[in-house]
């Protein structure tokens, strides 16, 4: 959580850029740099802003200088953070339910609004600044009400009252609720902001909208009696005191809105816009709130406003209505005929897209109430269909068995292959569930990455992971698998063929020896080279043509139709064999007028076999190293050293039919070598001829980007270098990521003020045990890492 | 193009040497045996009636010397599993092994005794003789180098002597001389060397004679041998060698039809290349480029 940007009364502030929007940015094709517009940024944890604008009283001079005081004063007093350790700018330390404020308390204090005490009734702030450049001053202001945030109503306030006694109420919350409270006029600031707030929410920013109001004696003292009235009631409080702050949060003016990053994991954004360009779809389930899985989801591109978003929510006032009436059976049977409902809507709307040729992007966002009801067997196959359809899904609020289920509804109901990757222990039984999990270590624990198939670092890595070594580990086993194939049909159906001349008799054609050491030596090195080394581009191309990635999930490698052709090659092969190696042996071979016996023609025949098999490899292989050379040419080598061995030796053990001196006898007729050099050739010319053909014309999509780049060396890791010509000025950077933004009315602002623990952190600072939900405890351990996107899972 | 160029040129070189050959083959499994006897060859090849039997053979070419002689046995599978198994090498490499006839069965042992060389492949020597005579003059034929020179040396022992063979009831081929070693028996070692296919050729001899075009060999023949039980046909092959041994067309057909054909595909790419060209690496035969959006 970092401040990055905000709007103070209509203009803008913050150079930097989110990774969201350099990754659009990259996308068109430019090159942004870092912007560094102040010589001296000031960077903490937390703060991440920088607009020499702002800094060091330099607001002084901007056009509205009372908008920017009053926004860093609500900032500064409107929060419900607690300072810790030394009051210096440098030691202290802020304790906050949610990290959004502490980052916006940590902003006002970089602004030069340093809180630095809280009593039961005051807040300290020392002000820099304020009346001249230069003056510093402690000023206390005396909080006298705190309306709390809480979920239903996004918002927070505080009244307070300064030293000079004026009466000051600061709100801070979701821009849907404070524009519905401000007063009247200024409707210029409101559009430009408004248009601001959308900026940041497709940004992947976390918006909160500042409000501010004066309040005369008069008012506050009336409003504060119902107030105590309301706090001291015993029954329905929270509804009360709720009722009575709407009373005073009203006719609000608008100061402007902050815009916090949540931080994502380096690269996550442009993995997962990588990932889905290979093909793979993105389900996103997470314990989060919805506005926040919302925001994730934006920041990782997988929402956009371009997208037509279906939203099967809990937190309707229908369900409302119904829950406060609080019968439990009522209450689901309620929400299973709303889910059905909504889910039959959306899977019609969503039909009536898909029917369109170019209808928007769909995307399905639901939370755990609602899946919960949605999983139930007879909804489950419109939630699989309405979610097959969309292009991403995102699942919020979701238990860790939920997470299980819907892995293995899209693993069992879509027959698909599924992946699961996260990094808690909540994520343990949705990474058990899938095909694949991968666990994330990190500092959320072992768990995760003790219950996974693989393991890594950082979310990015998953782009190596699959669209590198997965690639290629799939391409190498299919070769291998169709190899082995191959060379094994080749080798047995020469076999077959002798069987039908021996009279049915069983009679082997090669020597046991031969039989058994042909898998083992004289053709396993080099199909383990394969196996091992093959890639058909590089790891940097596979990067960045994650189109082919596409091949995998098509199969196109292992289908029937490649076995079944590597079948008829191998027939055709072992017809060349065996009928090139023994019709041509029914007359004398060489000039004495010797004829050769059964293991000569065998053994002439399983040469050419050895050799043939060794050659096809090379066919196959999409980059020739010297391993691969060494390998064929050692293993067609061990033959012959094997032959020259074996039949030079004449033991006792031997069997009755055995093949002494059969290669000498061979090696002594020209027929032999004559004969090598045709059955080989002979046998590869169809596997040559259909190579080529399906090169020339049908080609696949890596022999096209093979082409593409043959000229270049394999460039691992040299990419960046690449790109780097085209740079722009700092300015020219900037302007040109504004004008990236949309400027269309948006939906979504990027409000998400998250702060699931409030309640209870208050609770605990009055000494009253509230018992924390889980997800709060999971939520602050993930505020010391980076949050990363929840567990996304792809088929 | 490049296999086209060094093939083709193989290709027509073996072809003539296969042509340069000259083969003479004459069938007579049917003609030896006498007129009243055609309907029942088995019994009278069981019999002992004379088996002798004259062919005339017509020189068509110049047959230079050495000429070689062959039988070559048709339907006759010398590749069975159970016949390839049935000898002894040991016992044939040296005398020590005499008695060592396990794997011989049914022919390892003969009135108690063990038979050297045991087994169905001896038992089965082929037992035809031929003798040449040209205008009534007898044509040598030299059965000394018949066999390859390692089964000579190697397999079968110089103290190795035929023992107890052709004893039994059954007489299956040609009976050896007890007092010559197998070393020298070349005529077992060359049937021992089994084929490979059921149809195959053994070398007899050779005859070191130059024969001229139209002479007129005789041959009286010894018809010894029982294929008629498995309907088994019999050749005599005179034939001279090339450097790549005896009349075969096949390899050289098939260097030129392979040579052939890449000289045609080869063509037939330039062809392609030249009518329907396809820039390598066009980014637009990418699948993702050639259908936008399908997913």
């Amino acid at each position: 959580m970092e401040f990055f940007k905000c709007t103070i009364g209509g203009e803008i502030y913050g150079t930097g850029m989110t990774e969201i929007e350099r990754g659009v940015a990259e996308r068109k094709g430019i090159k942004a740099q870092e912007v560094q517009t102040s010589t001296n940024p000031v960077r903490e944890k937390g703060f991440n802003f920088d607009d020499v604008r702002l800094m060091r009283g330099a607001w002084r001079n901007e056009p509205n200088p009372d908008a920017c005081k009053e926004f860093f004063r609500c900032l500064a007093i409107c929060h419900t953070v607690l300072p810790e350790g030394d009051e210096s700018p440098e030691k202290i330390k802020y304790q906050a339910a949610s990290p959004d404020e502490a980052a916006l308390v940590l902003a006002a204090k970089h602004f030069g609004f340093f809180f630095y005490r809280r009593t039961p009734t005051m807040i300290y702030v020392r002000e820099s600044h304020v009346e001249r450049m230069g003056k510093i001053q402690d000023v206390s202001y005396e909080i006298l009400n705190v309306l709390e945030f809480n979920s239903t109503r996004k918002r927070q306030s505080v009244v307070c009252r300064y030293p000079d006694g004026r009466l000051v109420l600061y709100c801070k919350g979701a821009d849907t609720v404070i524009y519905e409270r401000l007063v009247g006029g200024s409707d210029e600031i409101k559009k430009v902001t408004r248009e601001h707030l959308e900026q940041f929410g497709s940004a992947g920013l976390r918006t909160l909208c500042l409000a501010y109001k004066d309040l005369s004696p008069d008012v506050y003292e009336s409003w504060n009696e119902k107030f105590i009235q309301a706090k001291s009631s015993l029954r329905d409080r929270e509804k009360k005191l709720d009722e009575v702050a709407e009373l005073i949060e009203k006719d609000l003016i608008l100061i402007g809105a902050t815009a916090i990053e949540d931080k994502l994991q380096e690269g996550v954004p442009d993995c997962i816009e990588t990932l889905s360009r290979a093909g793979i779809k993105i389900w996103v389930l997470t314990g989060d709130k919805m506005e926040t899985a919302i925001n994730i989801a934006y920041a990782c591109n997988l929402l956009n406003n371009d997208m037509k978003q279906f939203t099967i929510s809990s937190e309707t006032d229908a369900i409302r209505e119904v829950e406060e009436r609080g019968d439990q059976v009522e209450i689901a049977r309620f929400m299973k005929e709303e889910v059905k409902r909504q889910l039959r809507k959306c899977l019609d709307e969503a039909q009536q897209y898909f029917n369109t040729v170019s209808g928007p992007k769909l995307a399905l966002i639901i939370d755990g109430k609602c899946l919960m009801y949605a999983l139930d067997p007879s909804l489950r196959i419109m939630l699989l269909n309405l979610s097959l359809n969309c292009s991403s899904v995102v699942c919020c609020r979701v238990s860790p068995l939920q997470k299980a289920q819907v892995t293995s509804l899209v693993k069992k109901g879509a027959r698909k292959i599924t992946l699961s990757i996260g990094d808690g222990a909540n994520d343990v039984s949705m990474i058990q569930a899938a095909h694949i999990g991968v666990g994330i270590s990190g500092l959320e624990g072992m768990q995760a990455v003790m219950a996974s198939d693989f393991a890594i670092a950082q979310f990015r890595f998953l782009k190596d992971l699959l669209l590198v070594h997965g690639r290629w580990s799939y391409i190498r086993l299919c070769k291998v698998v169709t190899y082995f194939f191959y060379k094994n049909l080749t080798f047995t159906l020469t076999q077959f063929w002798f069987t039908f001349n021996t009279g049915f008799s069983g009679q082997r054609f090669y020597d046991d020896w031969f039989q058994s050491l042909y898998n083992v030596i004289f053709t396993a090195l080099p199909v383990i080279i394969v196996g091992l080394f093959d890639k058909d581009v590089s790891s940097s191309l596979s990067k960045r043509y994650p189109e082919l990635y596409k091949e995998g999930i098509k199969n196109i490698f292992f289908k029937w139709r490649v076995v079944a052709i590597w079948a008829f090659f191998a027939v055709y092969q072992s017809l060349v064999f065996y009928y090139f190696v023994t019709d041509s042996s029914s007359t004398s071979q060489g000039s004495s007028g010797k004829m050769f016996g059964l293991w000569d023609v065998s053994t002439m025949a399983f040469t050419c076999v050895v050799v043939t098999v060794n050659l096809r490899l090379l066919m196959i292989c999409n980059s020739i190293t010297r391993w691969h050379y060494i390998s064929v040419g050692g293993s067609i080598l061990a033959w012959f050293v094997f032959i020259f061995l074996y039949s030079g030796i004449m033991t006792s053990y031997d069997r009755q039919e055995n093949i002494f001196g059969v290669i000498y006898v061979l090696m002594s007729t020209f027929y032999f070598y004559v004969t090598l050099l045709l059955v080989p050739v002979a046998a590869l010319l169809g596997d040559f001829l259909f190579l080529g053909v399906q090169r020339w014309f049908f080609p696949y999509d890596y022999q096209i980007v093979q082409e593409i780049h043959k000229d270049e060396a394999d460039d691992n890791g040299r990419t960046g270098l690449l790109g780097t010509d085209n740079h722009l000025t700092p300015d020219e950077a900037r302007s040109y990521a504004l004008s990236q933004l949309p400027r269309e009315i948006s939906k979504h602002t990027g409000f998400a003020f998250d702060s699931p623990g409030y309640e209870s952190f208050f609770a605990s600072q009055l000494g009253i045990y509230a018992p924390q939900k889980a997800w709060d405890v999971a939520r602050r351990a993930s505020m010391r890492s980076k949050p990363k996107p929840k567990p996304t899972k792809m088929n | 193009m490049l296999v086209s160029i060094v093939f083709i040129p193989i290709g027509v070189v073996s072809l003539f040497a296969s042509r340069d050959v000259v083969e003479i083959i004459d069938q007579y499994e049917t003609e030896c045996v006498p007129q009243n006897f055609r309907n029942d060859k088995v019994s009278f090849i069981q019999s002992n009636a004379n088996k002798t039997c004259t062919r005339r053979l017509t020189v068509t070419k110049l047959m230079k010397k050495p000429i070689y002689v062959y039988y070559q046995l048709d339907n006759f599978y010398q590749n069975h599993r159970r016949y390839v198994k049935s000898r002894s090498d040991s016992q044939l490499k040296d005398n020590s092994g005499w008695d060592e006839v396990s794997s011989c069965k049914p022919e390892d042992m003969s009135n108690g005794q063990p038979i050297v060389p045991c087994g169905l492949i001896a038992w089965s020597l082929f037992n035809d003789t031929y003798n040449f005579s040209l205008n009534n003059q007898q044509l040598a034929v030299n059965k000394k180098g018949i066999s390859w020179k390692s089964d000579r040396d190697r397999k079968f022992g110089r103290n190795v002597f035929p023992r107890n063979f052709q004893n039994g009831t059954l007489i299956g081929g040609k009976s050896l001389d007890p007092t010559v070693p197998l070393s020298k028996q070349e005529d077992l070692i060359v049937w021992m060397r089994t084929a490979a296919l059921p149809t195959f050729r053994k070398l007899y001899g050779k005859i070191e004679w130059d024969l001229q075009p139209n002479e007129v060999i005789h041959v009286t023949l010894e018809n010894n041998y029982n294929t008629y039980s498995f309907s088994g046909k019999k050749k005599l092959v005179l034939s001279t060698t090339s450097w790549l041994g005896g009349k075969n067309d096949f390899l050289g057909i098939a260097y030129l039809t392979v040579g052939g054909l890449c000289f045609f595909l080869a063509l037939s790419f330039t062809v392609v290349y030249l009518v329907k060209p396809r820039r390598l690496g066009d980014p637009s035969y990418l699948s993702w480029n050639r259908n936008p959006g399908g997913h």
